[in-house]
């Protein structure tokens, strides 16, 4: 496993959001956590990438611990996170938000090289180089997101609901795009309220239900699901 | 007319830059650390007490003597960021209240070294640029200007063009975020503290021979460096270091042609304005608030 997330819990002050929940990602596939408002994705997600201190449990990234690590320490290890709302940062440029990626690496001329094929991937971000990340629209921003993740040359990508807020076309390319980057050999978490979605893109889910693992299967077999299709699927 | 006009052009550029240097430097601890520090007046003051020490006390040379009083205050920033911030960091109104306690220590400290009175320095030098018989600029004056240009320019740079300066401004804009890219806060934060820490220290070395030092000499930062974090206060660190040089140069220009109670009207004026245009411009970006 690249990723495995064992028995975990995380509470906020004496309130439990999550309760032992296990994730385990395999080299290469795309793993999707999706689940209702509140369920605690974001929170599963925020533990994997060291931005909340977890309760109970262990979590491991190729062998090694990093539950105690805080979150800058845990991008050096090779997990990028684009977080819940893109979180860009909005009075930087959208070359300086990319840079800001790869603030870690030292090695200069692959770093341009990087720059270059995210550049090629979204031709939108190169256009708009030197323009505030601000001024930007959800999609444009979102890819920003995405963009600036992988500067960092991460080995695993987590993804918190990049469907956010975008028109179905706009879905559509992110969709693309992840499955794009994951056939390039990056595995992938991705967190998701747009279960359809989610499910179509994915090896394998989890779903949570109010911060408990309420099943998990090959992402197939949960669509075909009586419970998933009527609960998530609206079918 | 010209003459005068000229003359009290130069008294405001000269007031108006370590004004920046000071206002400048609470409006990067501010964007970065979120905290107003209320003891930013006192690290101006403790500057200057570096140059009653060593300079007008222990003939050390004026300019290595600056360059002391700023390696002293900027220590003083990470001392401030080490034992107040960093331990109150989840609490909104913590590092504040800390930085008033902190504010009184610096005061009984310089009263207990130094005693109330004005310490008289010795003059730097004595030299004069006159430009006419009417229009003359001091060159200790002039050290301030140059100084506050340098220092200005190179903070600008390195936010601009490096990437520890990124790493500052993605910090003020937004910490977390920051984190997921592998920046340190703690260390972001060290940095804002020591660079605004060591900005107030130096404006107050370069200013001490021509200013009555004493131990509430900080005092009269305050309300300025009130109005300059609410008028700069609008996300970007650049955006807010704009504000507060342009906000130093309109008060100090009032104040210069007119009065210092014009100034404040009209400071409190723009800080009204700004509000009601940006309400944001009070606690930073808006995500932040
Ligand atoms: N900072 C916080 N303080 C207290 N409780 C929180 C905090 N963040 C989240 N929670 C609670 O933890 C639970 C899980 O939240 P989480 O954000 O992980 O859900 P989610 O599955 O990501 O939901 P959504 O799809 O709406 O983003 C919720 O009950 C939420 O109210
Ligand atoms: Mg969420």
């Amino acid at each position: 496993m690249l990723l495995e997330m064992k028995n975990i819990a995380v509470n906020y002050g004496k309130i439990n959001a999550i309760r032992n929940i296990s994730v385990a990602v395999p080299e290469g596939k795309i793993v999707t956590i999706i689940g209702g408002n509140g369920a605690g994705k974001t929170t599963t997600l925020r533990a994997m990438s060291g931005m909340l201190p977890i309760t109970a449990g262990e979590i491991t990234f190729e062998g090694k611990r990093i539950d105690h690590l805080p979150a800058h320490k845990v991008v050096a290890n090779g997990i990028a996170h684009v977080p819940e709302g893109r979180r860009i940062f909005p009075d930087m440029t959208v070359e300086e938000n990319l840079r800001t990626g790869a603030f870690l690496r030292k090695d200069k001329e692959a770093i341009e090289a990087d720059l270059e094929d995210v550049f090629k991937r979204f031709p939108r971000l190169r256009e708009r180089r030197t323009q505030m990340a601000k001024t930007m629209s959800g999609g444009e921003q979102q890819m920003l997101a995405i963009g600036r993740a992988l500067m960092s040359k991460p080995r695993l990508l987590l993804m918190d609901e990049p469907s956010m807020g975008l028109a179905p076309v706009i879905v559509e390319e992110i969709a693309q795009i992840v499955e794009e980057i994951n056939a390039n050999g990056l595995s992938v978490v991705l967190v998701e309220q747009n279960a359809e979605l989610a499910l179509e893109l994915a090896d394998y889910a989890y779903v949570l239900e109010t911060g408990n693992a309420a099943m998990e299967g090959p992402a197939d077999e949960l669509h075909g699901n009586e419970h998933v299709r009527a609960a998530y699927l609206g079918l | 007319m010209l003459d005068l006009l000229a003359q009290t052009g130069l008294n405001a550029v000269y007031a108006a830059s370590y004004i920046s240097l000071v206002a400048v430097g609470l409006v990067l601890i501010f964007g970065v650390m979120g905290v107003i520090n209320f003891a930013h007046g006192e690290l101006f003051m403790a500057g200057a007490y570096a140059i009653v020490a060593l300079y007008a006390g222990l003939n050390v040379p004026f300019f290595l003597a600056v360059a002391a009083g700023l390696l002293f205050v900027g220590c003083l920033g990470l001392l401030m960021e080490k034992a107040l911030f960093r331990p109150l960091k989840d609490n909104p109104l913590g590092g504040l209240v800390a930085s008033i306690g902190f504010l009184m220590i610096l005061q009984a400290l310089a009263v207990m070294g130094f005693g109330v009175r004005m310490v008289h320095i010795p003059p730097v030098t004595q030299e004069v640029i006159a430009f006419s018989e009417k229009v003359r600029l001091p060159v200790a004056r002039l050290y301030v200007i140059i100084a506050a240009i340098v220092l200005l320019s190179a903070l600008w740079y390195f936010l601009k063009r490096t990437k520890f300066g990124w790493a500052l401004r993605a910090s003020a804009q937004d910490p977390e975020a920051a984190a997921l890219q592998g920046i340190s806060i703690t260390q972001t934060a060290r940095i804002a503290m020591f660079i605004g820490a060591g900005l107030a220290g130096i404006a107050g070395a370069l200013t001490a021979p021509l200013v009555s030092v004493n131990p509430h000499m900080g005092h009269s930062v305050i309300v300025t460096a009130f109005i300059v974090i609410i008028v700069g206060g609008v996300g970007s660190l650049e955006g807010a270091i704009v504000a507060s040089v342009a906000y130093a140069l309109v008060h100090t220009f009032v104040t210069t042609f007119w009065d210092g109670v014009l100034a404040d009207i009209v400071g409190l004026s723009l800080m009204l304005l700004v509000l009601i245009v940006k309400p944001t411009g009070l606690f930073g970006s808006a995500d932040r608030a």
